[in-house]
């Protein structure tokens, strides 16, 4: 009987992976600063007040790359790797948001990633 | 009907193995579950669903794995007047990957997950059976090996990925699809303690892999362990649960064997934690603790020299440097250094990138994959090119499980595309699922998004490693997929 409820429990599984009831539950985070003002505040010191970026400090420009480019870094960077486990592309930028964060200075990637390309980016 | 064929073979799934339900009875209880009526209900919906667009345009689908294939079917289903083509090699495309990891464990055989492609065609759509050598988007046209010029008015890229073997020094090859060409890379993986379950014939070397290991254990008496060496390397890979599976895999088979005390486990990834998401990644740990895993984090395996047996990892890490008055915080330098390891048996992950000609071409990106908006699926620069799958630019999600989600956004905002409407109705929300086997008889089902928190479908403990999931995994997810996803339903 044990067997019978767990067979009927994977077929429960497989109407629910079917695609029932799984709708984007995304939650609207809260931040404590606008993207423009995080910018200013921090990110300018390195990246530059155009986003030019500092070779002195090992900051890329920024204000090249592409808006989905922007997101997919910031991703990388807020999440530690785009993969589940993979390893951070940029480690040194992943340690400095911990401590930006923890600080209160973060943001969301989509919003920080439109804010750089609309104000910085040159190719437009 | 599709509907009853993916429970025929969920009934033929539990057929095959021991101990489960009688047909008969397993029958008995489908026919009375109002769980059951509700799958085939839906499904049966589906089914008779009847073209919802009248919208028009040649669309070509460059890659006929899950992901192109799922896509082929849906649009075959949702469009009136369909005019599909799909440009794809390998004759077993379709081949079903996740259960590569059930074939190094030797639950099942190579022919359980292999699949011809001929059988998942959708009805009308064309088959060019050729590698697509060149994109043209500014000219809506890609180029086949054999010269062939194929037009398109809407491109769906769904190429998959390339397992860089090569790019390991001491390794050689690359594979395409998992279920291809692979003679190369098999000179040094597959044998003599190397192995790797990321592509179909690489799992089944592995299962004799493991049973050597078992052999060389019971045979050894030094008092130094044997050691077993699994890597995760420094590139977005697929399923990112596979590296540490193979693990518990071994770790189970080990253990039954008797021999558990004999060897060293040792998970040497790249990066520095377990998991994205923080619950999974404690519930790991602990997985990992009980069995007594070690782990080495941020070393990347870069050299193996496979007659000596020693691998060579690139361990990195940050030091602290000057205070930086800007940032008001220490500055931290990259160091990294060359650490050998001596191995018995090691699982390689494979690196893994776009192939050449997409990051070459106008299409690809810098890093090779397709750049799209990760919510739409479109890409950002040709609107009438969408990509789908491992080749796509998207965080976290070269999963089947993920193309699962993808193909049903893609189709919605291609034909709205089609039908020449501004706003693309569908966004993709980064859902994918890592069934985690942590041993022969259980599962952690992860599931989440870019939110990075657990998704959970079921109102049960995600983090908990339970039965009825290893049961989800071995018998229904398959069918679920090749009688499912393939044929644009599930």
């Amino acid at each position: 009987m044990k067997q019978l409820t767990l067979i009927c429990m994977t077929v429960a599984s497989l109407a629910l992976l079917s695609g029932c009831g799984d709708k984007p539950k995304s939650e609207a985070a809260k931040y404590k600063y606008s993207a423009a003002e995080v910018y200013k505040e921090t990110c300018l010191h390195c990246h530059g007040n155009k986003g030019e970026g500092n070779p002195e400090k090992k900051a890329p420009a920024i204000n090249k790359q592409s808006i989905q480019e922007l997101e997919m870094s910031l991703f990388d960077i807020k999440n530690g790797g785009l993969g589940q486990s993979t390893a951070s592309e940029h480690e040194v930028m992943e340690h400095n948001m911990k401590k930006l964060a923890e600080k209160g200075y973060d943001y969301d990637i989509k919003v920080m990633a439109s804010y750089i390309f609309n104000t910085f980016n040159i190719s437009k | 009907m599709k509907s009853d064929k993916i429970i025929e073979e969920i009934l033929g799934e539990i057929e095959k193995h021991e101990g489960a339900l009688s047909r008969r009875d397993a029958m008995k209880l489908l026919a009375a579950s109002p769980i059951a009526a509700g799958v085939l209900a839906g499904t049966a919906t589906t089914t008779e669903a009847y073209a919802s667009s009248d919208a028009k345009g040649k669309i070509v689908i460059v890659g006929g794995g899950l992901a192109g294939i799922a896509t082929a079917a849906k649009l075959t289903n949702k469009l009136s007047n369909p005019d599909i083509t799909i440009i794809e090699p390998n004759p077993h495309s379709v081949s079903y990957q996740p259960g590569q990891t059930l074939v190094a464990a030797g639950v099942w055989q190579k022919s359980d997950i292999t699949y011809d492609t001929a059988n998942f065609i959708p009805k009308g759509a064309k088959w060019i059976k050729e590698m697509v050598v060149s994109f043209d988007p500014a000219n809506n046209k890609v180029k086949t090996q054999s010269g062939i010029e194929v037009a398109y008015d809407y491109l769906v890229v769904a190429t998959g990925l390339v397992l860089d073997f090569a790019s390991i020094k001491g390794l050689e090859g690359e594979i395409m699809s998992s279920a291809s060409e692979n003679e190369v890379v098999r000179k040094k993986v597959g044998k003599n303690g190397v192995y790797s379950i990321y592509f179909a014939d690489g799992a089944v070397d592995t299962y004799k892999g493991i049973q050597e290991l078992i052999a060389k254990a019971k045979a050894h008496t030094g008092s130094e362990k044997l050691q077993a060496l699994f890597t995760d390397p420094a590139t977005a890979i697929k399923c990112g649960g596979a590296p540490k599976k193979i693990m518990y895999i071994i770790h189970d088979l080990l253990t039954k064997a008797g021999v558990r005390d004999k060897v060293e486990l040792t998970f040497c990834p790249s990066g520095d934690k377990m998991f994205g998401v923080p619950e999974y990644n404690d519930a790991i740990f602990e997985q990992f603790k009980k069995r007594g895993f070690k782990w080495e984090f941020k070393t990347n395996l870069v050299a193996i020299d496979t007659d000596k047996k020693v691998a060579t990892f690139e361990y990195k890490w940050l030091e602290k440097g000057e205070y930086d008055e800007d940032l008001k915080e220490y500055t931290m330098i990259p160091m990294s250094k060359n650490i050998e390891k001596k191995y018995d048996f090691i699982h390689i992950t494979p690196p893994q990138k776009a192939p050449d000609l997409i990051g070459k071409s106008p299409i690809g990106s810098s890093k090779g994959w397709v750049p799209v908006v990760k919510e739409t699926l479109q890409h950002v620069t040709y609107k009438n090119v969408f990509a789908i799958g491992d080749v796509a630019a998207l965080p976290m999600a070269k999963t089947g499980g993920s193309a699962r989600k993808e193909y049903a956004v893609l189709v919605d905002n291609l034909i709205a595309v089609m039908e020449k409407k501004e706003k693309l109705p569908a966004a993709y929300d980064g859902y994918t699922v890592c069934p985690l086997i942590t041993s022969l008889g259980t599962v952690m089902l992860a599931e989440f998004n870019w939110t990075a928190k657990p998704t959970p479908s079921f109102p049960l403990d995600p983090t908990q490693e339970r039965w009825i999931w290893w049961l989800l995994k071995v018998y229904a997810l398959k069918p679920m997929t090749i009688y499912g996803m393939l044929s644009g339903r599930a």
